[in-house]
C-alpha cells in the first residue's frame, strides 16, 4: 500500500516545488532535537516569500524553497538561524534542476 | 538521629555513590530532551514563547516524631518562558497548591489543609557560554531572579494559623541564583544546575536557605536510528536531586527540628515533538539526612506537558 503511494507523494513534492522558486540549502550547528528544531522553522517560515521548509535533523541542513520573486539573502539566513539560537554554519542556492 | 534514621543515612550514602558511578557510566556510553525536575534549562527562541504545566504530587508520611504527621502537597504548577533575546530568555512560575496535613492534635487525628495559588517565581537566563557543532551544542547559563510573596501566608483554621508547611505562600521575598549548564547531542543531553534560594522572615518565621545540585541525563531510545526529516523522539531520563536546607527560624530562635539534606534519584520518560513534549518522573529519595523530627518525604511524582507557541 506505502508502495503506491510514493509515486503520487513524490510527484506532488515535485509539482510543488516546480511551481515555487529558488531552493536553498542552510547547514546549521547545534540543531539537535526536534522541539528546539521548531523555534528555527517559526524564524525561517516567517521570511515573507518562503512557501516550504524541510528540516534533515541528522545531516542538521534546512531545505528552504522560496516563490518565484522572492530571494533569501545569506544575512537573513544567518540572523534568523541566530535569533532561533543555533549558528550558521554554510549557506548555498541550490541550481534548478539539481 | 534515631537508629532506623542513621541506618537509611548510611544506605543513602551509598545509593549516592551508586548515582555518581551511574552518572560517570552515563558519560563513558553515549549517554541521553531537557530536565524535568528544573525548569532553567527551558529552551526558547528569540521573541518565542514556551509554556510547561506540571502536576506535583508531594508525599511525606515517615515522621520520626510520633506525631504520626502525612502530609500531601498537590501542585499545578504553571511554568512561562520568553525569549527577550537570542541570548536572555525571562521565566515566571506559578503554582496552584492543595496543601494537606494529618496531624494527632490532643489524642485525636485532624486534617489541616490549604488551597490557593503559591509564590510566584520570576528569573531570568542570560547563554554566556554557546558553542554549536554539528549536531551537537553547549550552553552555560547563569540565571537571577526572585520569589515573590503572592501567595497567603497567613491561611487559619479552627485550631489557629496553619503551620508553615501548610500555608501557600512564605510572605517574604526570596532572592535565588544559580548556573546551568547543557551539553547536548542528537542520542543524548545532559544538563547540570547549582541554584541557592536565600530565604527571608515573614511573621516572625525564615525558612532555611535552598542550595540545590540537579544533574538530568536524557538519552533517546527511539527511534533508534535516525533517517531524513524531523521524526519525534522517545527520551529515557534519569535524574539526580540533591537539596540542602538550612534550619529554620522561629521568632529568632533556631528550630532543630528542620533543614537537612536530600538526595532525590529520578527516572522517567519523556516524549518530544517539534510542538509539545509529555513527560512524567518519579522522584525517590534515596538520602534523607535532617535535623531533629524533620518530616521526611516518601515521594515526589511529576507529569508535564510543555509547548512552543
Amino acid at each position: 500500500m506505502k508502495r503506491h503511494l510514493i509515486v503520487p507523494v513524490l510527484l506532488l513534492w515535485n509539482l510543488a516545488t516546480l511551481a515555487a522558486g529558488k531552493q536553498y540549502a542552510l547547514q546549521v550547528d547545534g540543531l539537535a532535537c526536534p522541539f528546539c528544531a521548531y523555534g528555527i522553522e517559526k524564524k525561517l517560515g516567517a521570511i515573507e516569500g518562503v512557501v516550504k521548509l524541510h528540516v534533515d535533523i541528522q545531516q542538521g541542513r534546512i531545505l528552504v524553497t522560496m516563490t518565484k520573486e522572492a530571494q533569501l539573502s545569506e544575512q537573513t539566513a544567518r540572523e534568523k538561524v541566530k535569533d532561533a539560537g543555533f549558528t550558521l554554519r554554510s549557506f548555498s542556492r541550490i541550481a534548478e534542476g539539481e | 538521629m534515631n537508629e532506623a534514621r542513621a541506618d537509611r543515612v548510611n544506605k543513602g550514602w551509598s545509593a549516592t555513590l551508586a548515582v555518581l558511578l551511574i552518572g560517570t557510566g552515563g558519560w563513558i556510553d553515549r549517554a541521553r530532551g531537557a530536565p524535568i525536575t528544573f525548569n532553567t534549562a527551558l529552551p526558547v527562541a528569540k521573541g518565542e514563547f514556551i509554556a510547561r504545566e506540571q502536576v506535583v504530587v508531594n508525599q511525606s508520611g515517615d515522621d520520626p516524631s510520633g506525631l504520626d504527621r502525612d502530609r500531601r502537597s498537590q501542585a499545578a504548577v504553571t511554568v512561562l518562558g520568553y525569549g527577550a533575546t537570542g541570548r536572555l530568555a525571562l521565566f515566571g512560575v506559578l503554582p496552584y497548591f492543595d496543601n494537606e496535613l494529618d496531624v494527632v492534635v490532643g489524642g485525636r487525628r485532624v486534617t489541616r489543609s490549604a488551597s490557593g495559588f503559591g509564590d510566584l517565581t520570576l528569573f531570568g537566563r542570560y547563554t554566556l557560554v554557546q558553542r554549536d557543532w554539528p549536531g551537537r551544542n553547549f550552553r552555560v547559563a547563569p540565571f537571577a531572579g526572585v520569589k515573590a510573596p503572592t501567595g497567603d501566608d497567613d491561611e487559619r483554621d479552627a485550631l489557629g494559623p496553619l503551620p508553615p508547611s501548610v500555608q501557600l505562600g512564605s510572605g517574604s521575598w526570596d532572592p535565588l541564583v544559580g548556573v546551568v549548564a547543557t551539553y547536548q547531542t542528537l542520542d543524548y543531553q545532559v544538563d547540570t544546575q547549582l541554584s541557592y534560594q536565600a530565604n527571608n522572615k515573614a511573621n516572625s518565621f525564615e525558612a532555611g536557605d535552598v542550595a540545590r545540585l540537579d544533574g538530568s541525563m536524557q538519552y533517546r531510545l527511539w527511534p533508534q536510528t535516525l533517517t531524513t526529516g524531523l521524526p519525534d523522539f522517545l527520551y529515557g531520563v534519569i535524574e539526580a536531586n540533591l537539596v540542602h536546607q538550612g534550619k529554620d527560624r522561629i521568632n529568632g530562635s533556631t528550630d532543630p527540628n528542620s533543614g537537612g539534606t536530600r538526595l532525590f534519584l529520578t527516572p522517567g520518560i519523556q516524549y518530544v515533538s517539534k510542538r509539545w513534549i509529555v513527560e512524567g518522573t518519579v522522584q525517590i529519595p534515596v538520602l534523607q539526612d535532617l535535623n531533629g523530627t524533620a518530616l521526611e518525604n516518601d515521594y515526589i511524582a511529576r507529569f508535564s506537558i510543555r509547548f512552543n507557541f
